[in-house]
């Protein structure tokens, strides 16, 4: 008797069967009155609209989103090193102090964390109204988290033997902490941290969307005035931003860097970031009216409170995340085995990029052209989002694999396709997957995002209850929201750890 | 009369099946050079780990400069100095910033950051590192290019900078050429050959090649987690190694 035994690379495929009901669903859904404006918008791609008055524009905007990615990044990264160390288990080992310090700032930070930046936005602009502190601030909450985080796993991983060592030196607490800390530190910041900056810059885009300015304000007008050739010159330069950006990552400033000035410029920058938060803090509290009116209502919760079917939303946005975890995590392995030869790989590499230049939230309004608004449209562009950012990493990571299991595959006269499996995907198809997990917990909490736009969910509810001011809902959406993410990740992590 | 340094009294050390020492009963005295030989996985990395307070045994007392390990002042805590068998060097740094953190007992908190940046001063360091045999060219080479020979000498050489009065040493010369080997034992043991060198009074050895017992004044066999036996050097015989080995 046959028994059913799944490995990192048959678990890395299986959900591609998420398909089957997805295209059901699309299918059933589907309408053509879009069909001409897909053409058109296809089309544009190749002729963007590019004259002196738009180019300006495209300048202007970008200026903006790059003043925000910069700032918000730069703050979340100073910040995130300064909780990521306070909620380390190595600080309080070292310091002799109680660790439940640490745990209480760890959990903390999860809650901040489980709540996208984009609601961060929305919740933001409706009490301080679209301001570009607004936009820096709500990326910083979450990004500030996620950071300290990343920061905390990686001093939490610190070989325990080198601590005894230094440790047994015996020397001051501090000099102790910063010889074990400094190294892993610099390399999550150079491993990481410039990762982190192009997320700034897709996160101040999506939030440009919501009307917070920048590039992304612009592709949204665009897209509502259907000019097409005017919303790709946007995306295109978006995307050569994203591009100059990587190049400068790939460039490493950091390591060219002589070590003393590095340091002496973070002294100065730190300082200047300690300045600016007292900015910040002094923006956040500013008297309002629509906080006190805020404060006022929330605790008072109206009779018709659960008038909408909250069970209904809380399991939509839970199908929507595994629908699109699905897609994202068995796409990529799936194309590349289907597609295998240079020209569709190139091919696929090539869509990629370009599904992962339109935000997520564009992507669903160009769906919303010739489909109904479903769980299945949304899981769709979610999940293809998703799937172009691992495709991505699964092909550079592809690069790295030797090919002598490949090599003693084609020398028995295996297939091209077989050869790839079980050659090539199969070596490293247990961090393939271990990286997924990692992108399933961010794609859980955008759930909120293409809610927004694609009716489903709780995101869509959330928006609703905000724009009327509904504290009280918006509270138990967020509340929920927050479980939701928060199990998704204890789910993750539970695998995860099976997986290593 | 040697006075006692180090004194243990029905040490055991216990993991969750399996004993790894056994009621170990044992004093060191000032000035004692001990070759502490046995089989592998017989216990001498474990007693090492609790002589120099790493781990604390399961059962017994263990008490050093007359108190628990505990209540030991700075001072006498920066006085131990060890040589790990697994060498426990900082992967990301250079080898010079590697000896340099043997200092981070007596040193400042900027001396700490200083060594980081890699802008202190690494004169101690290099002559530490020039008395243990080590060639110029590795001085700023990352420890993660540099051979298994020189790493263990780093190590050592991170042990000795600290000036330490008792020296645990798990193994140290593994990986060395016979050359460096004996140049290592007599200058640990005896300061040969070095001025301005401050040789540890008390050094505790784990061993493996008996060629090297001499300069030792002690020998302990230890087996299966139980001291076998606890002579002085020329009082060790054949048949106590076959008990052992």
């Amino acid at each position: 008797m046959y028994k059913l035994k799944l490995n990192p690379t048959s678990l890395s495929f299986l959900p591609i069967l998420i398909f089957i009901p997805i295209c059901i669903n699309l299918i059933n859904n589907i309408h053509f009155g879009g069909i001409n404006l897909i053409s058109e918008f296809i089309l544009s791609a190749f002729m963007p609209k590019i004259n002196i008055s738009i180019l300006i524009t495209v300048f202007n905007r970008l200026n903006e989103t790059v003043l925000m990615a910069i700032s918000s990044w730069f703050f979340s990264i100073i910040f995130g090193i300064i909780l990521g160390i306070l909620s380390s288990n190595i600080l309080y080992e070292i310091l002799d102090l109680p660790i439940i310090f640490g745990k209480l700032i760890k959990i903390i930070l999860t809650l901040i964390r489980s709540i996208n930046e984009i609601i961060w936005g929305l919740l933001l602009m409706q009490i301080y109204g679209i301001n570009i502190s607004v936009g820096i601030i709500s990326i910083c909450i979450p990004y500030i988290a996620i950071n300290a985080k990343v920061i905390n796993e990686q001093l939490d991983i610190i070989d325990r033997k080198i601590i005894e060592s230094i440790l047994k030196i015996n020397g001051n607490k501090l000099s102790s902490l910063l010889t074990l800390i400094w190294n892993p530190l610099l390399e999550t910041i150079r491993n990481f941290g410039f990762y982190r900056l192009e997320c700034a810059l897709r996160s101040t885009t999506i939030l440009g969307l919501f009307g917070l300015g920048g590039i992304g304000t612009s592709i949204y007008l665009s897209f509502k005035a259907l000019s097409f050739r005017e919303l790709w010159t946007y995306l295109w330069s978006l995307g050569l931003l994203l591009i100059i950006f990587k190049f400068i990552f790939k460039f490493n400033v950091i390591k060219r860097v002589n070590f003393k000035v590095s340091f002496f410029t973070c002294l100065v920058l730190f300082t200047l970031s300690i300045c600016s938060l007292f900015y910040f803090f002094e923006f956040l509290l500013a008297p309002s009216y629509a906080i006190k009116y805020s404060i006022n209502n929330l605790y008072l919760l109206r009779k018709d409170f659960i008038s909408y079917n909250f069970l209904k939303l809380i399991f939509e946005t839970i199908l929507l995340s595994i629908s699109a975890s699905a897609i994202a995590i068995s796409l990529p392995p799936f194309l590349s085995i289907v597609l295998i030869n240079k020209f569709w790989r190139y091919f696929v590499s090539g869509l990629s990029f370009f599904f992962r230049l339109i935000p997520p939230p564009i992507t669903i309004l160009i769906l919303l052209m010739f489909n109904e608004p479903s769980i299945s449209l949304a899981a769709l562009s979610l999940g293809i989002y998703n799937a172009s950012i691992i495709n991505k990493l699964l092909t550079k990571n592809l690069n790295y694999v030797e090919l002598d299991q490949v090599i003693a595959l084609d020398a028995i006269g295996a297939k091209k396709r077989i050869s790839w499996l079980y050659g090539l995907f199969s070596k490293q198809a247990k961090s393939y997957l271990i990286y997924c997990l990692y992108r399933t917990d961010i794609l859980i909490r955008d759930t909120a995002l293409v809610g927004i736009i694609g009716s489903i969910g709780l995101g869509w509810q959330l928006q609703e209850s905000i724009s009327s001011f509904a504290w009280e809902e918006v509270s138990i959406i967020l509340l929920s929201y927050s479980l939701i993410v928060i199990i998704g990740e204890l789910i993750n992590d539970k695998i995860k750890k099976n997986l290593i | 009369m040697s006075q006692v340094l180090l004194d243990l009294k029905k040490i055991s050390f216990c993991t969750q099946n399996d004993y790894i020492l056994k009621n170990i009963d044992l004093s060191i005295n000032h000035g004692d050079k001990i070759a502490l030989l046995g089989k592998s996985g017989s216990g001498k990395t474990t007693l090492i780990s609790i002589l120099n307070g790493t781990i604390e045994p399961s059962q017994g007392s263990y008490r050093i400069f007359n108190k628990q390990f505990r209540d030991l002042t700075k001072e006498e805590k920066i006085s131990i100095g060890t040589v790990w068998q697994d060498l426990r060097l900082i992967e990301d740094f250079s080898a010079e910033q590697n000896v340099n953190c043997g200092l981070l007992g007596k040193e400042s908190f900027i001396f700490a950051i200083n060594n980081l940046l890699n802008i202190c001063s690494f004169q101690e360091a290099h002559r530490y590192m020039q008395i243990c045999k080590l060639n110029k060219s590795i001085f700023d080479k990352n420890i993660k290019n540099i051979s298994g020979g020189q790493r263990q000498r780093i190590a050592i050489a991170r042990a000795i900078i600290q000036e330490p009065n008792i020296l645990f040493a798990d193994e140290p010369f593994n990986n060395l050429d016979p050359k460096i080997t004996i140049y290592l034992k007599d200058l640990l043991l005896n300061g040969k050959f070095i001025n301005k060198f401050k040789k540890p009074k008390t050094i505790i050895v784990s061993l493996h090649r008996l060629d090297l017992l001499d300069g030792f004044n002690r020998v302990l066999g230890i087996r299966n987690g139980q001291i076998i036996f606890n002579l002085r050097k020329e009082n060790l015989k054949t048949y106590h190694l076959k008990k052992i080995y």
